[in-house]
């Protein structure tokens, strides 16, 4: 999930903390096995997610996933060990899930970016750049969206000529376009003044 | 504001054996440019030499005393492109994320950027959509918001390649005001003739040569009588 501007406290607190704090918090969770304690930090993480102004609208896809995924779990686990157990288990992961919305609904994407390249910045001393993966993880995030449509453009395409079943008629024109927006997006970093040198015809 | 002249001395462009540009010499001075020719005739070729997305294979590009060759990321700095395909250009998730992208790679402070990002956004009337996903544009929204990026890094001359091929009437209006609002130089590269009309000149390029240099009507005349023939 990408944050859209958030102007809550949450969003005024550096990314490092927040992201800190979230991860002290779900190895905390790990270690509780009370589910009264569960329920209430159920209830705390609750109470972050609305006070961190986060439109429903934002929300609303992710918790249906969520909650379609919880509820596979819940059933196998009930099924497989006991319903206390169940019980226990998906309050943990909700609450822990409702945590980390909250961090990462009232942190834009180039803040977290940021983060990435200070944590990752050892793997300099391997020869790793960190903020060419970060670009590349921003890159992926950017360009899902754009292949799906490619996808779908392809796939309509294939099925007016008769070929919407053939994996083939799909796969070649869809790898051919996406060379293409590679391509073009290459370009299109040099021309914005991205480090690499221009290629020569 | 001063613009750098930009000179082409003898250049060849070459790829894979064929010569897409044969022995073009120019210099551009002007404001208002413009580059119509058929498709496959080097015009986007010409207009990458510019900010040295592609180099001569022979001769040399000049923009100001800068050699592209020699100096082609200060030469990005002040020559922005805005690309035919703005899906393809833009590159973070975030509008305001994409349009400080450039501005980052200036190296510029914080609160520059945020400045600057801010100030374009208004300048374009486009302030509205600073926190949306880049891939819920619309087509016309992409190419303002592909602007704009350009526009931040506050280059003296702008490149477009077929900036309106894939918008509507009125997207291409309303694009086409803007190039005409901009202090920068433009050098448009387009099929759209009517973009042209107040442009101060028009190259028509016709198999890799410049086959006609001058005033918007003459050339527009020109290429027209090309296509007939």
């Amino acid at each position: 999930m990408i944050a859209s501007k958030n102007s809550s406290y949450l969003a005024r607190i550096k990314p490092g903390w927040k992201f800190g704090a979230l991860l002290v918090l779900s190895i905390s969770l790990y270690l509780i096995d009370s589910w009264q304690l569960l329920l209430l930090s159920f209830i705390l993480s609750i109470v972050l997610l609305l006070s961190a102004k986060v439109g429903f609208k934002q929300l609303r896809m992710p918790l249906m996933s969520l909650a379609m995924i919880l509820s596979v779990v819940f059933v196998l686990l009930g099924l497989q060990t006991d319903w206390g157990n169940a019980i226990v288990s998906v309050l943990r992961l909700l609450t822990m899930c409702l945590f980390a919305y909250s961090v990462s609904l009232t942190t834009s994407f180039d803040a977290m970016l940021e983060l990435f390249q200070q944590v990752a910045s050892p793997l300099r001393f391997i020869g790793a750049n960190p903020a060419q993966i970060a670009l590349g993880l921003s890159m992926t995030i950017r360009f899902i969206p754009e292949l799906k449509k490619v996808y779908l453009e392809v796939s309509e395409a294939q099925h007016a000529r008769g070929l919407g079943n053939n994996p083939l008629a799909v796969s070649v024109p869809l790898v051919i376009r996406s060379l293409k927006i590679a391509d073009e997006t290459a370009e299109a970093l040099d021309a914005r003044g991205y480090d690499s040198a221009p290629y020569r015809r | 504001m001063e613009l750098p002249p930009i000179r082409f001395e003898n250049v060849t462009v070459s790829f894979e054996e064929r010569d897409v540009l044969k022995d073009v010499s120019l210099t551009l001075n002007e404001q208002r440019i413009g580059i119509i020719g058929a498709n496959g005739a080097g015009k986007s070729t010409l207009s990458r030499l510019i900010n040295g997305l592609v180099l001569p294979t022979q001769g040399a590009v000049y923009v100001g005393d800068r050699d592209t060759q020699k100096h082609a990321k200060q030469i990005r700095r002040d020559v922005g492109f805005v690309f035919q395909n703005p899906a393809n250009q833009i590159i973070m998730p975030l509008v305001s994320e994409d349009i400080a992208f450039g501005l980052k790679n200036l190296q510029l402070p914080k609160a520059e950027r945020q400045k600057r990002v801010h100030e374009t956004l208004a300048e374009l009337n486009i302030s509205h959509l600073a926190d949306r996903e880049s891939h819920t544009l619309s087509g016309g929204e992409q190419q303002m918001v592909a602007l704009a990026s350009v526009l931040a890094m506050q280059p003296r001359t702008i490149v477009f390649d077929e900036p309106t091929t894939m918008l509507d009437l009125r997207n291409r209006l309303a694009f086409q005001r803007e190039i005409a609002k901009l202090e920068q130089r433009a050098i448009v590269v387009t099929h759209d003739l009517e973009i042209l009309e107040d442009f101060d000149r028009v190259l028509v390029v016709t198999d890799g040569r410049i086959a006609f240099d001058g005033r918007p009507d003459e050339a527009i005349a020109n290429y027209r009588q090309w296509s007939h023939a």
